[in-house]
């Protein structure tokens, strides 16, 4: 508690420190180029970022305030109050969202913020003091000083940065995420580019067990077997912890020999969405798509070759068309055409197909297209990969929609 | 992230605070109270960390190639003082007319306060701060000068300190005398936008004069001395510079005074 209190009082009188020594000695410094470091500007860059945004921009608004009105100031009260409560604003702002998105705080990331910080702010003060007509802030002016008094202010940064954070230091940030949630995030990013996407990114927030299941509760499983000190068959193992979770009720396979995977088999998992829709859990085979007799039913009865008396059933035309060309690409399984037009509904077709309900009982009609929600990529409108980016740039500022 | 609603309107707020600051400055044109305040609340803070600090200005300074102990400094200020001052007043009949003219009351209504920059302006600001105010006689628009020339002229004054505005500031114009033929001009600083070079343009206002490098400038005086006394000598012509169109020529005038180094100054209070 006293420690707080100090490190309170510690930032007004940082502020009273920089001020004066910004004006009773830097100023008078004759410095090559013409331009001085603003101390007082290093320092509330440093302050928000090492605090926050609410911190940040009162700083940058007293101290700015403070240089506006003490003695030889030329410009217009306020100037600086605007643009260092701004300044400081966005340095804290962004280094609350960045440390919000990774979870960590790591001295580069601050330095570049307050090397972003320290420039806009000079910029700020130029802008501000040429839109306000002060005779001293014209065009050739600012092209003299701006760069010189930048550099300066960036030579100064990580002292600032390095004094703000002794003095400044406490246990846990204050703007840090609850660790437990941090942790979650971490071990789904690791889960998720392990296996290859085989999560969907639709259960980003932790809403879903799988994405929460450790690996290592599977892998005692799999050291049962003879392969138990293999290192590879651990990293098959790690690779196919989503099965059971995406593949229904069907049984964790455990292959030691690893001959059976094949590397369709994770290319199958990759995609869950599409299992809602295909018959055969192997429909990437070919040979496959030939084989389904039940379609028959629907070839038997067509009279061959009239093709208005097709048209003439606009129902099922997506379905008939296709077949005389025998192409078995565009067969009715195709998922496509199916979740394109919800005006026909698919599964009554396959309703009327009897061969289909006593083969696979596993399949009731309680996962039709109605009842179980398609895959995420297969709803959105844009595969762009902007489209994440967009939003996780948008997340990052702050955005939530 | 979570605090988002808690400090936007707080931002909101410091942000129409500012601008309404910054409205009421210009409405005063830059003497608003809040100036008055802060020299009051800072003022004596300046003055404390000037006195800390003038080991690390001496350091500067003789760093920079300008040593001077401060008492050195003082009496030979003294002295050219005096002198300037005699010559100013007793230079030539154009000087007697001068003081007929500008109804200049006689010398012995000048005193000279001398003060001490205790802070200086920002990097685009000329200005600087010195560490006698109305307590020692001194009020708005007096002729501020040490022992090399022309300093500037004072802005603002409050009990204890006072601002001064440097004649190299863009915003400051003086009117000059060329030494010798007696031509008159402006002389207007140039603020930052020479980079380091601090120099002075001066622009003649007889369109047939001929400007050389070399000649001296000094001031010409204003009405009661105010903001600037006669005969106080500023710099040498440098470049004569005439540009297409201009109806007169214009030169860049080398200032006797170094802005940068400033120390002691004094103030030519009229009694």
């Amino acid at each position: 508690m006293f420690r707080r209190i100090a490190q309170a009082l510690s930032i007004p009188a940082a502020l009273i420190v920089a001020v004066t020594l910004q004006l009773a000695i830097v100023n008078r410094a004759p410095l090559p180029g013409g331009a001085v470091p603003d101390l007082v500007l290093i320092a509330v860059t440093a302050i928000a970022v090492c605090t926050g945004p609410m911190t940040g921009m009162l700083t940058g608004f007293f101290s700015g305030l403070a240089l506006d009105i003490a003695p030889p100031a030329a410009h217009l009260a306020g100037e600086y109050a605007l643009v260092f409560c701004l300044v400081g604003y966005a340095c804290g702002r962004v280094r609350s969202a960045i440390t919000y998105a990774t979870g960590e705080r790591t001295m580069w990331t601050s330095l570049t913020i307050m090397g972003l910080g320290v420039a806009a702010g000079e910029a700020g003060k130029a802008a501000l003091g040429m839109m306000v007509s002060d005779p001293n802030v014209t065009a050739p002016a600012i092209k003299h000083v701006l760069p010189a008094a930048i550099i300066y202010d960036l030579v100064l940064c990580p002292f600032a940065y390095w004094l703000t954070s002794v003095a400044l230091r406490r246990p846990a940030p204050e703007r840090a995420p609850r660790p437990e949630f941090a942790q979650v995030a971490t071990a789904f990013r690791v889960a998720s580019a392990g296996s290859l996407g085989a999560v969907p990114n639709l259960r980003l927030a932790g809403s879903t067990p799988a994405a929460a299941a450790p690996p290592a509760r599977q892998e005692p499983k799999l050291r049962l077997g003879s392969a138990r000190s293999s290192p590879s068959s651990r990293t098959y193992a790690a690779s196919s912890t989503a099965q059971p979770t995406l593949s229904g009720g069907r049984a964790v396979k455990v292959n030691f020999d690893r001959q059976k995977v094949g590397p369709a088999h994770p290319r199958q998992l990759a995609s869950p969405g599409k299992g809602w829709l295909r018959a055969q859990p192997a429909a990437g085979s070919p040979a496959l798509k030939h084989r389904p007799p039940p379609k028959g039913w629907l070839r038997a009865g067509r009279p061959a070759g009239t093709v208005p008396l097709r048209r003439r059933s606009p129902g099922s035309g997506w379905l008939r068309v296709k077949r005389p060309g025998g192409t078995p690409a565009l067969t009715g399984n195709s998922p496509r055409r199916g979740w394109l037009r919800p005006a026909k509904p698919l599964p009554t077709p396959r309703r009327k197909t009897p061969g289909r309900g006593w083969l696979r009982p596993a399949k009731p009609p309680k996962l039709s297209w109605y009842a179980k929600s398609p895959g995420r990529r297969w709803v959105r409108h844009s595969h762009s990969p902007w489209r994440s980016r967009r939003q996780r740039l948008l997340a990052l500022v702050g955005v939530r929609r | 992230m979570h605090d988002a609603r808690r400090t936007r309107p707080v931002l909101i707020v410091l942000l129409i605070a500012a601008i309404a600051l910054i409205t009421l400055d210009f409405r005063d044109a830059g003497t608003s109270p809040a100036h008055v305040v802060g020299a009051d609340v800072f003022g004596p803070v300046e003055r404390t960390a000037s006195a800390v600090a003038s080991p690390f200005e001496s350091l500067f300074h003789t760093v920079a190639g300008n040593d001077s102990g401060e008492i050195a400094s003082l009496q030979k200020q003294n002295d050219q003082l005096r002198a300037q001052l005699s010559q100013a007043q007793l230079s030539s009949q154009e000087q007697a007319q001068l003081s007929q003219l500008l109804h200049l009351t006689s010398a012995s209504n000048y005193k000279i306060v001398a003060a001490t920059v205790i802070a200086a302006g920002g990097a685009y600001s000329d200005t600087v701060t010195i560490d006698a105010g109305t307590r020692a006689g001194i009020t708005t628009n007096e002729t501020v000068l040490n022992g090399d020339g022309l300093v500037g002229t004072v802005t603002a004054a409050t009990a204890s300190t006072a601002t001064v505005q440097l004649a190299d500031d863009a915003a400051a114009t003086v009117g000059v005398r060329v030494d010798g033929t007696n031509e008159i001009g402006a002389l207007s600083g140039t603020g930052s936008t020479l980079g380091a070079a601090q120099q002075l343009k001066l622009t003649l206002f007889n369109a047939t004069a001929v400007l050389q490098p070399g000649q001296t400038i000094v001031t010409f005086g204003s009405v009661g001395g105010r903001p600037y006394v006669p005969g106080v000598p500023i710099g040498q012509v440098t470049q004569v510079t005439s540009e297409p169109g201009s109806l007169t020529q214009t030169a860049l005038v080398q200032p006797f005074v170094d802005f940068t180094g400033l120390g002691v100054l004094g103030v030519v209070v009229s009694k």
